[in-house]
C-alpha cells in the first residue's frame, strides 16, 4: 500500500520537474544553447510572485502571468544583448557566457533580496486530499495541473501558430529554415524569451511549494538537465515524459535506498542514459 | 629550445620567492601554481582536443580524498600524493571510456555530473570518507613559515612538471593529433588518427596533475569536505584562465592563472558583496570581446613572432 | 575593426588595473586599538548566519567602545573588528583567517560560521598562536585536535538532546516510537545521533533513522517512510530552509506525531514566520534564549541589559547565534582585562582560566576548549512565540502535545 503513496509522490514531483524543465529544453533544442540562467530565472519568478502576494495580495497562481511577462522581457533583452553575439560559437563559449551571466544575475538577487529563505503562506491554504491510503498535497497538485495547462498551451503554440512553426523549423534545420525565409535571429530571440517566460511561470507556481532563495537556482538547473537528457531536447512531450520518469525514479529510489541517495540516483541515471541513448527516451537528437 | 630555457628561468625566479619573507604572499603564489596546474591540465582536453570538459573539479576532489584516506591509514604523505595522481589518471581513463564518445554539450554535462556523483558518493560513505563531516589530515610538525615554504615548493614543482609535459605534448605527435581532432574529428579518423586513444590520453593527462594538486591541497589545509573540493567553480575557473591566456597555447594557462588570481584578490578585498558578479563580468567581457585570450592580443600589438 | 580594437584596449586596461590594485596596500591607524579578525560568510548559502554573527560582534564593539574601550595594563584600547567575506567557502575562510593574522595583524580571531569552517580555520589560529573564539561550533569533533588556542561557546551536541528526551518521557509514557530525519552534514547529523543515543537510553524505540542529502528539495519519500512506521515522536535536524520544507510536507502527507522536535530552525524568528500556524507546538532546544536571566561581570552586565541593548540597536530579540557572538566579544574583553594585556598568549591563558557569570550564562571552558558550563533551554513554540520549558529556574510554560 505504501507503494501507492510513493508512486503518487513520484507523479506529483515529476509534474513539477517537467514544469521546471520545459523552457530549458526548448532553448537547448532550438538555439543549441545551454541556458545556465534558467534556474535563476525560476527563482526570479518566485520572487515576483512572493512580492506580489506580500505587498498586493495577488495570488501566486495569478502572478504566473506577471512573472511570465516580466521574464519574457528579461529573456529577450539578455538574448539580444549577449547571447546573440555568440550564437554560432562552440559549446565552450556559449556555456561559459551563460555561466558568467548567471553569476551576475544571481549575485544581484542575493544583494537585492538577501539569502534569507522566504515562504508564501496562503491565507487559505489548499490542504491535503486523502484518497484512500494516499495523501495528495493540494498545493503541489494544483501547481502541477496549472503547469500541465501551460505546457499544453506551449505545445499548441508550437504546433499551430506561425511563430511556433517557425521555431520548430529552426530546431529541425537552421539553414533550411533561413532559406525558407525565416528570420532566424528573431526566432532565436523569441525562443529564448519564451524559455524565460516558462521559467518565470514555473517559479510563480513553485513559490507556494518551496522556500524561495537565490540559493535554490542550482538545484532547479540540475533537475532541468536530467529531465532534458531523459526526455530529449526541444520537445514538450519529451520534457513531460522526462520529468515524470525522474520523479518516479527519485521517489522509488529514495524509498529503496534511502533519501540521501536520491541525488546520486538521478545523476547515475543521467550518466547511463548519456552512455546508452543520449538522444533521450523520446529520441529527439540534439545538436552534436 | 627556447621553451626549456624560459621555463627554467621562470622556475628559478619563483623558487626565490620565499626570500621575500611574506607568508601570505607565499600562500597566494601557492594558489597561483595550483591554478596554473589546473588550467594547463584542462588545456590538454579543452584547448587542444576541443572537448569542453568540466571534470576538473571531479579529479581535484578525487585526488584530495584518495590521498587523505591513504594518509589516514598511515601511508606517508608524498607517497599518498603520487598514488592520488595515478589513481586520478586511471579514473579518468575509465570514465573516458564512458563519455568520450559524446560531443559538445553532452560531453560537457557528463563531465560536470561526474563531480556531483563523486560528491554524493563521498557524502554517503562516511565510514571511509567522513561524509558530510569532512576529513582531517595529519598536521606536519613544522613551523608555520617552514610549512608555507614546503607547500609552495611542492605546488611549484608540480606546476613546473606540468608545464614541461605541456611543452613536450604541444610540440609532439599527440598535440598535433589532438589539434586535428579539434578541427574535424571524422576527417582525422579517416586519416588514420586513433581518435579514441588520443582523446583518452588527453583526458587522462587532464586528470593526473589535477589529482596531485588536490592531494597537495588537502595536506596543506588539513581538512577537506565535499563542497570545497568538488566545487563547480573549480571546474569553471581553469576554463576561464585558459580563455584569458589563450586557448591551446603553452603559456596561456599560466598567464591566465596569474591574471585571474590577481583579479580575485582585488575583488575579495574591495568588492566584498559582489565578488561572484565580478567574476561573471570578467567572464562575459572575456567571452564577448576577447575569445582568443591575452596572448593573441599581445601578439597583435607587438607584431608576429614564432609560437 | 575599430570597435574590436577599442574593446581590446578596454580589456587590457582592466587587466592592468586589476594587477596593480591587487598589489596595493592598506592604510595604517595610529591609536591604541585592539584588532579582532572575523571572517564571515556574508554572501552565499550561509549568509543569514554570517550576518547574525556580525550583528552580535557589532553590538559588543559598540557597547564596549561607548564605555571607553577595553582597559588593560594602564592603557585603553578601542575595539576594532576586521571583517572579510568568505562567501560560505571553507578554504576561503581559512585563507582569510591567515591573511588577517599576517597582513591585518589582528591579535585575536572570531571563528567563521559552523563546525566545519571552525575546525578548518582553527589550525591556522593554532599555528600562529592566536586565540580564536567560536560562537557557532557545537560538535565535539571540532575540539578533538588538542589545540590550545580554540575556545567555543556552544556546549556539545548531547546537551541539546538529553534534556528534551528526559522531559518528554517523563511527561508522557505513551510516547514510545521515535523517527529521526537528519541532514547529512556535520552539525545536524551529529546532533541527531546524540539524540538517538539519548532516546535509546530512555527506553524509546527508534523506528527509523533517515538521512537526507544537502540541497534536498523534496522529502516526501522520507516522510512517507516515517509515516509507515507510525512514530509518536518525530525528530528532524537541519537548517532553517530544510525544516520549513519538512514541516510543510509532513502536514501535506499526513504525518502527525504527538511530539515534533526540530533543531535548529525554531530558535529563529524567521522560522515561525515562514511556517505560520504549522509552527504550533514544535519543540526545540537552543543554547541560549532571551528568557534566561543571568547577572554577570561582563560589559553588558545582565541578560536584561543585553536584551535592551539589542532591542535598541536592532529591534526584536536576539537568537542564540547572535547572543553567542556578542558573548564571545564580552568574554574576550573580560580575559584581556584579567590578563592586563592584549598579548595573545597571555590572553589565551586568561580565557582558559575563566570561571565567571555573564549575561550569556556561566562561562567555564573544558580542557578541549569547549564551554562546559551552559544549560541550554528546552522551548516550545506556543502561539507563534517560544516558551521555555526547562530548566525549571526559568520555566515559562508546560509541554503540550500535537493533536492527532
Amino acid at each position: 500500500m505504501i507503494y501507492l503513496q510513493i508512486a503518487a509522490n513520484g507523479l506529483v514531483l515529476g509534474g513539477l520537474y517537467a514544469c521546471i524543465a520545459v523552457g530549458f529544453s526548448l532553448v537547448w533544442g532550438v538555439l543549441n544553447v545551454i541556458n545556465i540562467l534558467h534556474g535563476t530565472f525560476i527563482v526570479l519568478g518566485s520572487y515576483i510572485a512572493y512580492f506580489a502576494y506580500v505587498h498586493a495580495g495577488i495570488h501566486p497562481f495569478v502572478s504566473v502571468v506577471l512573472a511570465g511577462a516580466a521574464l519574457y522581457l528579461l529573456g529577450h533583452a539578455i538574448q539580444a544583448g549577449f547571447i546573440n553575439r555568440v550564437i554560432a560559437a562552440p559549446v565552450l563559449i556559449t556555456l561559459t557566457l551563460t555561466f558568467g551571466l548567471d553569476l551576475i544575475l544571481n549575485n544581484a538577487m542575493l544583494v537585492a533580496f538577501t539569502a534569507d529563505y522566504r515562504s508564501i503562506n496562503l491565507a487559505r491554504p489548499l490542504g491535503s486530499v486523502e484518497i484512500g491510503p494516499v495523501f495528495l498535497p493540494g498545493d503541489r497538485v494544483a501547481a502541477m495541473a496549472l503547469a500541465l495547462l501551460l505546457t499544453v498551451l506551449l505545445y499548441r503554440l508550437l504546433r499551430d501558430s506561425r511563430i511556433g512553426r517557425a521555431i520548430v523549423a529552426v530546431r529541425m534545420d537552421r539553414e533550411a529554415a533561413a532559406l525558407m525565409g525565416v528570420d532566424v535571429k528573431r526566432i532565436n530571440a523569441i525562443t529564448f524569451a519564451i524559455g524565460a517566460l516558462m521559467a518565470g511561470a514555473a517559479g510563480a507556481l513553485l513559490s507556494i511549494i518551496f522556500p524561495i532563495s537565490p540559493l535554490n537556482s542550482a538545484t532547479f538547473l540540475g533537475k532541468a538537465f536530467v529531465v532534458c537528457v531523459l526526455g530529449g531536447l526541444g520537445s514538450v512531450p519529451g520534457a513531460m515524459v522526462g520529468g515524470l520518469v525522474l520523479g518516479m525514479v527519485e521517489s522509488f529510489g529514495s524509498y529503496w535506498m534511502g533519501p540521501e541517495h536520491a541525488v546520486t540516483i538521478s545523476f547515475a541515471l543521467l550518466l547511463v542514459l548519456l552512455f546508452v541513448r543520449p538522444s533521450g527516451l523520446l529520441g529527439r537528437r540534439g545538436y552534436e | 629550445m627556447r621553451h626549456w630555457i624560459a621555463l627554467a628561468i621562470l622556475a628559478l625566479l619563483l623558487a626565490a620567492l620565499p626570500l621575500a619573507g611574506n607568508n601570505y604572499l607565499l600562500r597566494l603564489a601557492t594558489i597561483v601554481c595550483m591554478y596554473a596546474v589546473m588550467a594547463q591540465s584542462w588545456n590538454f582536453i579543452g584547448g587542444l582536443a576541443g572537448y569542453p570538459s568540466f571534470a576538473t573539479a571531479a579529479f581535484f576532489g578525487f585526488g584530495a580524498y584518495t590521498s587523505a584516506i591513504l594518509q589516514n591509514q598511515g601511508v606517508p604523505m608524498i607517497f599518498g600524493w603520487g598514488v592520488a595522481g595515478l589513481a586520478s589518471m586511471a579514473f579518468a581513463a575509465l570514465i573516458g571510456g564512458a563519455i568520450l564518445h559524446l560531443r559538445g554539450h553532452y560531453f560537457a554535462i557528463a563531465s560536470l555530473i561526474i563531480a556531483e556523483m563523486l560528491r554524493e558518493i563521498v557524502n554517503t560513505t562516511p565510514d571511509l570518507t567522513g561524509g558530510g563531516m569532512g576529513l582531517n589530515l595529519p598536521i606536519l610538525r613544522l613551523s608555520v613559515t617552514a610549512q608555507a615554504q614546503f607547500f609552495f615548493y611542492a605546488m611549484l614543482a608540480l606546476a613546473v612538471l606540468c608545464m614541461a609535459v605541456a611543452i613536450v605534448i604541444h610540440h609532439g605527435k599527440l598535440g598535433f593529433g589532438l589539434r586535428c581532432i579539434q578541427q574535424n574529428e571524422d576527417a582525422a579518423n579517416m586519416l588514420g588518427v586513433n581518435t579514441y586513444a588520443y582523446k583518452t590520453a588527453a583526458f587522462s593527462l587532464s586528470a593526473v596533475f589535477v589529482g596531485m594538486a588536490g592531494a597537495i591541497y588537502a595536506s596543506w589545509v588539513n581538512y577537506i569536505e565535499p563542497p570545497d573540493v568538488f566545487d563547480v567553480l573549480l571546474a569553471v575557473k581553469p576554463l576561464v584562465m585558459v580563455l584569458l591566456g589563450g586557448l591551446g597555447t603553452v603559456y596561456g594557462p599560466a598567464i591566465g592563472s596569474v591574471i585571474l588570481l590577481s583579479f580575485e584578490e582585488f575583488v575579495w578585498r574591495n568588492l566584498l558583496t559582489i565578488h561572484a558578479a565580478a567574476l561573471g563580468v570578467i567572464i562575459v567581457v572575456l567571452v564577448l570581446f576577447l575569445p582568443n585570450g591575452i596572448l593573441a592580443l599581445l601578439r597583435e600589438r607587438f607584431g608576429r613572432r614564432g609560437a | 575593426m575599430l570597435a574590436e580594437n577599442r574593446s581590446r584596449r578596454l580589456v587590457s586596461a582592466m587587466v592592468a588595473a586589476g594587477i596593480a590594485a591587487a598589489l596595493g596596500g592598506s592604510p595604517v591607524f595610529a591609536q591604541d586599538v585592539v584588532k579582532v579578525g572575523a571572517p564571515l560568510p556574508l554572501t552565499g548559502p550561509l549568509s543569514p548566519e554570517g550576518l547574525k554573527q556580525k550583528r552580535g560582534y557589532d553590538l559588543w564593539a559598540e557597547v564596549a567602545n561607548s564605555k571607553g574601550g577595553i582597559k588593560a595594563g594602564g592603557k585603553t584600547y578601542k575595539v576594532e573588528i576586521v571583517y572579510t567575506d568568505y562567501a560560505s567557502n571553507t578554504p576561503r575562510a581559512v585563507q582569510s583567517a591567515e591573511r588577517m593574522i599576517t597582513e591585518d595583524k589582528v591579535s585575536f580571531l572570531f571563528a567563521p560560521f559552523g563546525s566545519g569552517a571552525t575546525k578548518a580555520s582553527s589550525a591556522v589560529a593554532e599555528k600562529y598562536g592566536i586565540p580564536m573564539l567560536a560562537p557557532t561550533a557545537s560538535s565535539a569533533e571540532v575540539y578533538d585536535q588538542n589545540y590550545k588556542f580554540l575556545f567555543g561557546t556552544l556546549t556539545p551536541n548531547n546537551t541539546v538532546s538529553e534534556p528534551i528526551a528526559r522531559l518528554v518521557t517523563e511527561k508522557n509514557k505513551d510516547v514510545k516510537r521515535v523517527a529521526i530525519l537528519a541532514r547529512n552534514d556535520l552539525f545536524p547529523l551529529a546532533v541527531a545521533q546524540a539524540f538517538e543515543k539519548a532516546a535509546k537510553e530512555r527506553g524509546l524505540e527508534v523506528v527509523t533513522f533517515e538521512r537526507y542529502a544537502i540541497g534536498t528539495m523534496d522529502h516526501s519519500a522520507a516522510i512517507t517512510q516515517m509515516r509507515a512506521a507510525r512514530p509518536d515522536w518525530v525528530y528532524a535536524s537541519g537548517y532553517i530552509n530544510d525544516l520549513i520544507l519538512i514541516r510543510k510536507q509532513m502536514n501535506d502527507l499526513g504525518l502527525r506525531p504527538l511530539v515534533l522536535t526540530m533543531i535548529a530552525g525554531p530558535a529563529y524568528q524567521e522560522f515561525a514566520k515562514a511556517v505560520g500556524p504549522l509552527a504550533e507546538n514544535i519543540t526545540s532546544m537552543s543554547w541560549w534564549h532571551p528568557a534566561v536571566r543571568y547577572k554577570g561581570k561582563d560589559v553588558f552586565g545582565s541578560t536584561e541589559a543585553f536584551n535592551a541593548a539589542w532591542a535598541k540597536k536592532y529591534g526584536g530579540e536576539a537568537d542564540y547565534v547572535e547572543a553567542s557572538s556578542a558573548a564571545d566579544g564580552a568574554i574576550l574583553q573580560l580575559a584581556i582585562e584579567m590578563a592586563g594585556t592584549i598579548e595573545p598568549r597571555k590572553v589565551r591563558d586568561a580565557i582558559a582560566a575563566l570561571d565567571v557569570e555573564t549575561f550569556y550564562g556561566r562561562v567555564k571552558f573544558g580542557p578541549s576548549g569547549q564551554i562546559t558550563s551552559l544549560e541550554p533551554p528546552v522551548f516550545q513554540l506556543q502561539g507563534g512565540k517560544p516558551v521555555v520549558l526547562w530548566p525549571d529556574a526559568i520555566k515559562q510554560g508546560e509541554l503540550r502535545f500535537l493533536s492527532r
